[in-house]
């Protein structure tokens, strides 16, 4: 696995934003790297595919564990919300996808699961459409990728489809992101070519009327897709309505979701299978044994709140507004790095499925909404 | 097989409409330039849009990302269209109807977060 460099394209920016992809720089700085890649072996594309089934499955067995044992206090999850999530979990209710972030220690060719973003993943869309179109634009039909993103999501769909509540899905993200609104209508457009009836609204203007939610049109919404954070919309005004729903709305990503999108899951995982190869050391509220270690806000959001310790001292951390919900402690983890920058690897499960990747690289240790998005071939 | 890259990846809903949505500007890149004013409906105030048209157009023009971002809805039953882009007294003016129907359901009770926090509603 290493960086390759290729000839600049002077004009990828307008190839880019043809595709639809407006949010490739940010202050300057592109977001989307067009002229290098990371080059990675048949061997490593089987490895992240086994890794990703197998921590799936091993997550599905702890959402399995946390309910029935209802751990929710380490989650922070509020109580009114408790028998939404077990029904939801009861019901197999839809879910669409999660992004699964590791770290890859090419000495020993081990990969660890950093966290499983299980609720709001997003690259979503340069992982499936504009990474897939860099490989056409410079490598043709002559090299592959790990990257069925694009036919897993209308797959999916079509599966789902006959399970969906109501006649219409709408899709919800909020107004002021079009990073949100991309990947959202992203999603929507593979819903549309599976032969879904949908509609956007975004989420400040769903309404309640005080039996049901309903969009512009008051018309019931009954399944809806939310690019926005289970935690976040259980502590809103409307948040309790989620349970008064009469119409009871199908929420995808479901709300078990909200178990696997804590980072308590990481210390849940650890304890039911201690010593696990995929995974990382993690414990609740204290390092414990452990002199080099991560310190992450159970709900934190894009590596904010982050700190590194090493050797016992904090070597460097990152800002934001959480961590009054307490802290997983995660061993330090050993990223790959090259001359460009340290990175991660997003593996991507769509129903089900491991369907495929992206790297992230950062300066630093620790991937953040900065982070640049690297795409790979396999050769 | 899901191993590989896809065949083929055709949209038929993303365009250059998203992309074409850019960053805020500026106060000061606006000064002097054109202003631009909605309403929903005949017997509303305009609303200066000025700044989301900035916000939203691409190139010259209006721009289809901007009437993407206002984003007018058919109301139904003859009542017209409505825009939650705009500020509510150009939504609806002095038509009765229109206001029912428009203020039926309570709305805005989800979204807070990410409006008072800096924080991305995705990961």
């Amino acid at each position: 696995m290493k960086i390759k460099y290729l000839t600049k394209d002077p004009n990828w920016v307008d190839r880019v934003e043809k595709l639809g992809y407006g949010y490739h720089t940010e202050d300057n700085t592109p977001y989307w790297i067009d002229h290098y890649y990371y080059s990675i072996s048949e061997q490593v594309v089987d490895q992240i595919y086994q890794a990703t089934q197998e921590l799936w499955q091993m997550c599905l067995e702890a959402v399995d564990h946390v309910i029935t044992h209802k751990k929710y206090h380490l989650f922070h999850i509020p109580n009114f919300i408790h028998h939404h999530i077990e029904k939801s979990w009861e019901n197999d209710v839809p879910s669409i996808y999660g992004r699964f972030d590791f770290a890859y220690d090419s000495k020993n060719k081990q990969l660890k699961m950093l966290e499983f973003n299980a609720d709001t993943p997003t690259s979503l869309f340069e992982s499936g459409v504009v990474q897939w179109y860099w490989k056409e634009h410079f490598f043709g039909n002559e090299k592959d990728q790990f990257n069925s993103v694009h036919d897993q999501l209308i797959h999916s769909w079509k599966e789902l489809k006959p399970y969906l509540k109501g006649n219409k899905l709408h899709f919800s993200c909020i107004k002021e992101s079009l990073e949100d609104l991309t990947n959202v209508e992203y999603l929507r457009d593979t819903a549309i070519q599976a032969g879904i009836s949908t509609q956007l609204i975004y989420v400040d203007d769903i309404g309640w009327n005080g039996q049901s939610f309903v969009d512009l049109e008051d018309e019931n919404i009954t399944s809806i897709f939310k690019l926005y954070p289970w935690e976040w919309l259980v502590n809103e005004e409307f948040g309790v309505h989620i349970t008064n729903d009469i119409t009871e709305a199908q929420w995808i990503e479901p709300s078990w979701k909200m178990i696997l999108s804590n980072k308590a899951i990481l210390g849940i995982l650890w304890e039911l299978y201690p010593n696990h190869p995929l995974l990382l050391k993690s414990y609740f509220d204290t390092p414990k044994e452990m002199a080099s270690y991560v310190k992450k806000p159970l709900l934190s959001r894009e590596g904010a709140n982050v700190s590194f310790v090493y050797n016992g001292r904090t070597i460097y951390e990152t800002k934001g507004e959480y961590g009054e919900e307490g802290y997983i402690y995660q061993e330090l983890a050993q990223l790959h790095r090259e001359s460009s920058g340290y990175s991660i690897i997003g593996s991507w499960i769509i129903g089900q499925e491991p369907c495929g990747i992206n790297f992230r690289e950062s300066d630093y240790p620790v991937t953040t909404d900065k982070s640049r998005f690297i795409p790979h071939i396999i050769e | 097989m899901k191993k590989r890259s896809s065949k083929a990846v055709q949209l038929i809903l993303i365009t250059s409409v998203l992309a074409s949505c850019s960053k805020p500007v500026s106060k000061a890149e606006n000064d002097g330039k054109q202003q631009v004013f909605m309403r929903a409906d005949s017997t509303a105030q305009y609303t200066n849009v000025t700044q989301q048209y900035d916000q939203q157009r691409s190139g010259s023009g209006m721009g289809s990302a901007f009437l993407w971002y206002m984003a007018f809805r058919h109301l139904g039953g003859g009542m017209g269209y409505a825009s939650s882009g705009l500020k509510p007294q150009s939504v609806v003016g002095t038509n009765t109807a229109k206001a029912n129907a428009y203020q039926q359901a309570t709305r805005g009770g989800f979204g807070s977060t990410a409006k008072s926090t800096n924080a991305r509603a995705s990961s």
